[in-house]
């Protein structure tokens, strides 16, 4: 996968531990490394499904896929340990997902028009 | 029943690629346009000083249990004192930022700029998309949908037969429209003014932001319960240090 990473989501936990304290600009910084990181992926997966000449429900099983390997790879990247970089589970998982059907569509419409019906 | 359409491929050179590549020029385009047109605002004073007053409330409210209680009631009393605090507006003053804003002819000004600057590029570009590329099959979307969206999406085709995938130009000119904005994040920095709505939130925002939020401010303040968490502090930090240790 061309590896679009930033540089490292920051973490963002003050010293307390049990007490939850988040570091506002951290947090938002790193909200925006998952953005730009679901965007980022939802684009190319879109050239992929159509490429490949996926259509109907299949394409949209492979936007899934790829923003669950989206999913994978910022988890993996936070350490496993997303409750010191992240407030909720649900922001790393569900952010941008709809934000990304869009851009998905676009692309992918673009290479299935351009290589298959060409 | 699945025609498979043969499409030109003067189509795709001539429609397709043109139109998407004219639309990332012109938001591009935009971007910088508004950039420059940006006229240095000189910020309301007043507005500011009211502004940082609900930072600084806000702060409080979030921060409210590392600070003693009574040092906390303090700094409440502060903020919500009904004669002289600080977040108390009384009622006539209310309405005055929104009167303001609209008869304040550099905002007034500045606003319809903005509104100008989004609302021209896209009617310019839909009447061109219109009087050129209708009448023909553009694409064909990758999925199927239902027969009510043939009229939405099929206007120049006047035959009735034709699957609904093939969709005219009117519709990958929607599409891109709603499609490049991810790409216009990514290129251009940070989300910028291609997103109506956002900007519109923004927009609407800013004017009634001194008298609503302020009012909203007090009630967060006073809803507050205050528990100090610093005495428990002395079992952290020793299971801290034990886990050091250890």
């Amino acid at each position: 996968m061309a590896g679009h990473d930033d540089s490292g989501a920051s973490g963002k936990k003050s010293s307390e531990n049990e007490v939850p304290t988040f570091n506002v600009e951290n947090m938002q910084s790193n909200m925006k490394v998952v953005y730009y990181s679901r965007t980022f992926m939802s684009i190319i997966g879109g050239v992929i499904a159509g490429i490949l000449g996926f259509t109907g429900l299949m394409g949209f099983v492979v936007y899934v896929l790829v923003m669950a390997i989206t999913s994978v790879c910022l988890t993996a990247k936070a350490g496993f340990s997303i409750h010191s970089y992240f407030d909720s589970w649900n922001r790393v998982l569900m952010d941008g997902f709809l934000g990304g059907l869009l851009s998905f569509v676009l692309f992918w419409t673009f290479a299935y028009d351009i290589v298959h019906i060409f | 029943m699945a025609e498979e359409l043969v499409l030109d491929t003067a189509i795709r050179d001539w429609v397709l690629i043109p139109l998407s590549v004219v639309m990332v020029l012109i938001g591009v385009l935009r971007y910088f346009v508004s950039k420059l047109m940006r006229t240095s605002q000189l910020p309301d004073a007043k507005i500011i000083k009211e502004g940082q007053v609900i930072i600084r409330a806000r702060n409080l409210r979030a921060a409210a249990n590392f600070i003693p209680a009574k040092a906390f009631r303090a700094r409440k009393l502060y903020y919500t004192n009904e004669d002289n605090g600080l977040l108390h507006v009384p009622k006539g003053q209310a309405q005055n930022p929104q009167a303001q804003m609209f008869s304040d002819p550099n905002m007034a000004m500045d606003m319809m700029k903005k509104n100008l600057s989004m609302i021209i590029p896209q009617t310019l570009t839909f009447a061109w998309v219109n009087f050129f590329f209708s009448g023909f099959v553009a694409a064909k979307i990758p999925f199927p949908l239902t027969q009510r969206f043939r009229s939405m999406l099929q206007n120049g085709i006047d035959l009735s037969t034709v699957d609904v995938s093939y969709v005219s130009s009117r519709s990958w000119y929607f599409l891109n429209l709603f499609g490049l904005r991810g790409l216009f994040s990514l290129i251009l920095g940070e989300e910028n003014a291609t997103d109506d709505t956002q900007r519109m939130m923004q927009m609407s925002g800013f004017g009634f932001d001194p008298s609503k939020s302020l009012g909203a401010e007090k009630d967060g303040l006073d809803i507050v319960q205050h528990e100090w968490v610093l005495p428990k502090f002395e079992q952290r930090a020793e299971a801290v240090l034990r886990k050091r240790l250890s």
